[in-house]
């Protein structure tokens, strides 16, 4: 049998060619994303391994928890004489004190703006760092030694002066340029070193420290050399291992590739399942074909569970090859979406790819158990073929759904609606993806009953277009099982297609209607992500010094533990809010946040059952959790102008937070301050805080659509590689619908039908089978992007905001697309000769 | 029944005496060593308003001589003519045009479209030129084949007997200048053969229908007005007023002379 398999999968191999390639670009885009995202933790455990070097342990500021969404958390900066402290522990050979944080860098008066932060660091020898000067020496009071590969790639010599800003902003010289272990500099990163003063001065930390940095004493065990120094020390101060410190920085940067990794995994996998229809598909027709052949094997005393073997045999073969050959081509894939993501923002380190053995069987197993699952049905189908079939004259007529099918699929069906509606609107955001699941489960289900009826509903048009859209309506209609497969894998990417553009145009609109209840007439902002580096204080202070200033008002943001969640809050200043943005309170008031406590936006509070005068547990990195009492409620819409559902004052913010960086400051211009005329004079004011960017509120908020519209672009473009993968299978099906229709195309073209009106028929198909998937797709993408929003709003109001323009372009698009698969058929068919095709064997 | 309107009938006297004729048509399959001459200067002509069969043992020609006849395949020399029109100079889409407008055919097996009913089927030909076909001639034809209440019926809710009246139909919907028909009883039991042949007969009777019918069944070829004889290619022999016995007699006659030629020949 398994000679019988390898020789049928020979035999058949053009039919089968298209199949493989689904399953090796499917598999191709599993092994990249795992390649690349493999790489990329990689090469950043390196480095933040390679900065630790040589430190045993390091003492901080203990926190309640180290980094969040993706950032590590401020610690508060350590008192001058712990560095003596742990000094004089026994068992310590030799301590360090650190001052670092995030800076900026300014190079001839233009910012320094790597991906990924700017590290302000306190120089040090060996054997504490990995830092190996490559030029000049050490840096000492006015001096700053920088990380090569940033000197490389700005032009930046020995001998030339730079601004350094933190907190405090100074002009220093570059005496050295530095190595990180092997490497020219940290990736994504840039490296300002200084001398210890220097750096305090630059973080404003008067003669404090953010770490200590401790190497014990020969023979003496780290471990406990750990705990003695804990007990010393106290719960105040947190003492890791300097490597665990580094595995914790390194989490926090890794963390954001995780999330590229499950966003590029979900792709993938929407790849591999529209994959998996093409294969289901192309099975079923070519065992269609063969059922005379495989009913004479049954004759012949096959059973049928040879038959079922014969044909998974023939799976197995095309899915190993198309899985090796997928994983082979996935490292090369692994550049592609380095480049991609690049493209959309998404610094990832660059370095050799790692390939683990991990991938290479993820991506064998992946496209081998997709092919066999995908071919499992039609196999079953074709093993209880009956041996009479082999008498048989005429083919059968494709079989209609049966009845147990039906019911599944409605029951599934109703379920999943249902779940869908209620988890929306309970705004439960895991309701909706159980809802999601089953409506694509009964939609695979139903698809042989639903597709043949929409086909002849969206066909109707092509019956006044003569026989040829007649033939072609009637032909996809009469293959329920065939039109159903291949419309629901395009439809399954464009509803994701469709899905992902109703998110992205409302999370847009969310990030308009915010912008209506800030009166500013303009805002400073962080050009960086806030956590990349704020603005110093300073900035608010020069602003509002300004004679054209009528008010300022400073905003932060900070991160907090909402039991296991991470969460978002705000901090203002009750004082001055008031004069930039119009707060709606439902109740309480905003002045109350004076003497402590929190804003709640309204409906947060009222799904979390609280009102004024209750309580809210906050746990906080700094200070672990604290109950805060609820003064007011705002209205939702306030809170979205707020950016979260949680504000506190700037005097509370300082109890809980070490961060001393404002994220945006808000300014009312005073009465005849021409908008122009006072954006000079703020640009002037801040000119030396290189990442202070002066805009106004459009400008604000399209900096911030525009970053969300990168991202998604991204997801549209992965997702485009699944409609890819579609419209191969309209492809394949169609082509392989030529070759078993040969007769029928034979008889047209005897009786007349010309070339051209053949060729216009089965690109008719194409298009037919095209817009079955674009009404389901949009219609699904649509129905689970409104789910999805209002499962996600459970902290807003909701909002959905449909891009008509867009996803008109998607359905002319996918239109188009169907229509130049269905080229190469057509070809096919219109060359098919007229007499192979009516003789009669 | 009979034609009780004349002008359903074609008009034969517009016709030229000579429907189609082949002039010393070659065709060639395979190559070198391979090679097939199916037609060796194959020679006949046609003549308007009869019913016309072709025999031949297997092998002889039959129907590539009729392939040829019809436009459906090209050939490597001589001339094919329907009417005054030169086949062989005509592009591939005019020949189809010139089978949609002014031939009709019938196989032996897979003639109707599944997704047609039987009058769609019926009226294939001038649907796919954008024409209607002539209710009263379309109504004549259908009552003549029984087929009146099968029009709403596909192809695979009727009988073999049925499904090949129904290709009978699309073959005379456009009142040709020519039929042809490949075995058209090839797969009829014998009853429904003999009805299927008698129709062709009197349409060649009633309506002066040119028909070429291919077959190696003698009963059905007694039939036809003429039988044209073939044999490696080339037309042998011809019988007019055939009957079943002198079909046979001929036919033997001609496997003798083939068993006497020598091997390799």
């Amino acid at each position: 049998m398994w000679r019988l398999s390898l020789s049928n999968a020979l035999a058949h191999r053009s039919r089968l060619a298209l199949t493989w390639l689904a399953v090796a670009l499917g598999v191709a885009f599993v092994a990249g994303s795992l390649v690349l995202t493999d790489t990329s933790t990689r090469l950043l455990d390196e480095q933040f391994r390679t900065t630790a070097a040589g430190v045993d342990l390091t003492v901080r500021g203990a926190a309640a928890f180290d980094a969040a969404m993706g950032v590590e958390v401020a610690r508060d900066p350590l008192p001058a004489d712990l560095a003596e402290r742990v000094a004089g522990t026994a068992g310590v050979d030799r301590v360090r004190p650190v001052a670092s944080g995030p800076g900026q860098l300014q190079v001839r008066g233009t910012a320094v703006e790597p991906a990924g932060p700017t590290i302000l660091g306190t120089w040090a020898e060996a054997p504490f760092t990995a830092y190996t000067l490559r030029a000049g020496h050490a840096p000492h009071g006015e001096e700053v030694v920088l990380d090569a590969a940033t000197a490389a790639d700005h032009g930046i010599a020995v001998g030339d002066t730079v601004t350094v800003s933190a907190t405090a902003s100074r002009p220093l010289r570059v005496v050295g340029l530095t190595g990180i272990g092997d490497g020219d500099g940290l990736t994504n990163s840039t490296v300002v070193l200084v001398d210890l003063p220097t750096a305090q001065t630059l973080l404003d930390l008067g003669s404090g420290v953010t770490a200590v940095d401790v190497i014990a004493a020969d023979g003496v065990a780290v471990p406990d050399l750990r705990a003695d120094l804990a007990a010393a020390l106290g719960a105040q101060y947190a003492v890791t291992g300097g490597q665990d410190a580094a595995a914790a920085s390194a989490d926090a940067a890794k963390e954001s590739i995780n999330y590229l990794r499950i966003v590029l995994l979900a792709l993938a996998a929407a790849g591999l399942v529209v994959g998996a229809f093409l294969i289901a598909n192309t099975f079923g027709i070519v065992l269609t074909h063969r059922a005379r052949e495989l009913a004479l094997l049954r004759a012949a005393g096959a059973t049928g569970r040879q038959v079922l073997g014969l044909v998974l045999g023939e799976a197995l073969l095309v899915g190993l090859t198309g899985a090796a050959g997928g994983t082979a081509v996935g490292v090369g894939a692994a550049y592609a979406l380095r480049g991609f993501a690049s493209s959309a923002g998404l610094a990832l380190p660059d370095g050799p790819l790692t390939v683990t053995v991990r991938t290479l069987v993820v991506g064998l197993v992946a496209g081998t158990l997709i092919t066999l699952l995908a071919a499992l049905g039609p196999a079953r189908r074709a093993a209880r073929t009956a041996p009479v079939e082999a008498m048989r004259v005429s083919d059968p007529a494709p079989a209609g759904p049966r009845r147990g099918r039906l019911i599944t699929g409605w029951i599934l069906l109703g379920l999943g609606v249902v779940q869908l509606g209620t988890a929306a609107l309970l705004r439960q955001i895991v309701g909706v993806g159980l809802g999601a699941v089953l409506l694509l489960a009964a939609l695979v289900v139903l698809g042989p009953v639903l597709a043949p009826r929409l086909a002849q509903a969206v066909g109707r048009p092509l019956t006044g277009l003569g026989v040829p859209g007649q033939l072609a309506r009637e032909s996809i209609v009469r293959n329920p099982r065939r039109t159903a497969a291949t419309a629901m894998a395009l439809a399954l990417g464009l509803a994701l297609i469709s899905f992902v553009a109703v998110l992205g145009s409302s999370v847009k609109a969310i990030g308009a209607s915010s912008t209506e209840a800030i009166t500013a007439d303009l805002l400073v902002q962080s050009s960086r992500d806030e956590m990349l580096g704020g603005l110093s204080p300073e900035v608010a202070a020069r602003v509002a010094a300004l004679p054209e200033v009528a008010a300022t008002s400073s905003v932060r943001f900070g991160h907090w533990l909402d039991g296991d969640m991470t969460s978002a809050l705000t901090a203002v200043d009750p004082a001055t809010l008031p004069q930039v943005a119009d707060v709606q309170m439902t109740g309480g008031a905003l002045a109350a946040l004076d003497g402590g406590g929190v804003v709640l936006a309204a409906d947060v509070a009222a799904e979390r059952g609280l009102t004024v005068g209750d309580t809210l547990a906050m746990t906080f990195s700094r200070d672990g959790e604290q109950r805060l009492r609820v003064v007011g409620l705002m209205a939702d819409d306030s809170a979205r102008a707020l950016s979260t559902s949680y504000v506190l004052s700037l005097g509370t913010y300082a109890q809980h937070f070490s961060e001393n960086v404002d994220a945006t400051v808000y300014v009312a211009l005073a009465d005849g301050v021409g908008p122009a005329a006072a954006r000079t004079a703020l640009r002037a004011a801040v000119a030396d805080f290189p990442n202070a960017e002066v805009l106004d509120q459009a400008e604000a908020a399209a900096g911030r659509a525009a970053a969300v519209g990168q991202v998604l672009g991204l997801i549209t473009v992965l997702l485009g590689f699944a409609v890819l993968i579609a419209l191969l299978g309209i492809t394949n099906t169609l082509a392989l619908s030529i070759v078993e229709r040969t007769r029928e195309i034979g008889l047209l073209r005897a009786v007349g039908m010309t070339r051209a009106q053949l060729s216009w028929m089965v690109r008719a198909e194409a298009v037919l089978i095209a817009a079955v998937a674009v009404v389901t797709g949009v219609a699904l993408g649509l129905g689970l992007a409104a789910a999805t929003l209002a499962g996600l709003s459970a902290d807003n109001a909701l909002v959905i905001e449909v891009p008509v323009g867009q996803l008109l372009a998607v359905v002319a698009t996918a239109v188009l697309a169907g229509l130049v698969a269905g080229l190469l058929p057509a070809r096919r068919a219109a060359r098919l000769d007229v007499l192979t095709a009516i003789a009669t064997q | 029944m009979t034609v009780t309107d004349p002008q359903l009938a074609p008009p034969p006297q517009t016709r030229p005496a000579i429907a189609a004729r082949a002039v010393d048509v070659v065709k060639t399959y395979g190559r070198g060593e391979a090679a097939v001459r199916a037609l060796d200067s194959a020679s006949v002509a046609i003549p308007a308003g009869e019913f016309t069969a072709v025999m031949g043992p297997s092998g002889s020609g039959k129907s590539t001589l009729i392939h040829a006849l019809a436009g459906l395949d090209g050939i490597d020399a001589g001339q094919v003519f329907i009417g005054d029109t030169d086949l062989t100079t005509l592009a591939e889409r005019d020949r189809t045009l010139l089978r949609r407008e002014r031939l009709g055919f019938v196989f032996q097996a897979f003639n109707l479209i599944p997704a047609l009913t039987a009058a769609e089927n019926i009226a294939l030909p001038l649907t796919l030129a954008g024409k209607r076909p002539d209710p009263a001639w379309m109504n004549e034809l259908v009552h003549m084949l029984g087929l009146a209440n099968r029009l709403d019926h596909r192809p695979g809710q009727l009988s073999g007997g049925q499904q090949q009246r129904v290709a009978v139909g699309r073959a005379l919907i456009a009142r040709p200048e020519l039929v042809f028909a490949d075995e058209p009883t090839g797969n009829l039991d014998s009853r429904s053969g003999a009805a299927l042949l008698a129709f062709l007969r009197d349409a060649a009777r009633t309506y002066g229908q040119t028909i070429v019918m291919v077959t190696h069944d003698p009963v059905a070829a007694a039939y036809a007005d003429r039988v044209v004889f073939l044999a490696d290619g080339r037309i042998v022999d011809e019988l007019t007023d055939p009957t079943a016995e002198t079909v046979l007699a001929r036919l033997a006659g001609l496997d003798a002379t083939r068993l006497d030629e020598p091997v390799g020949a």
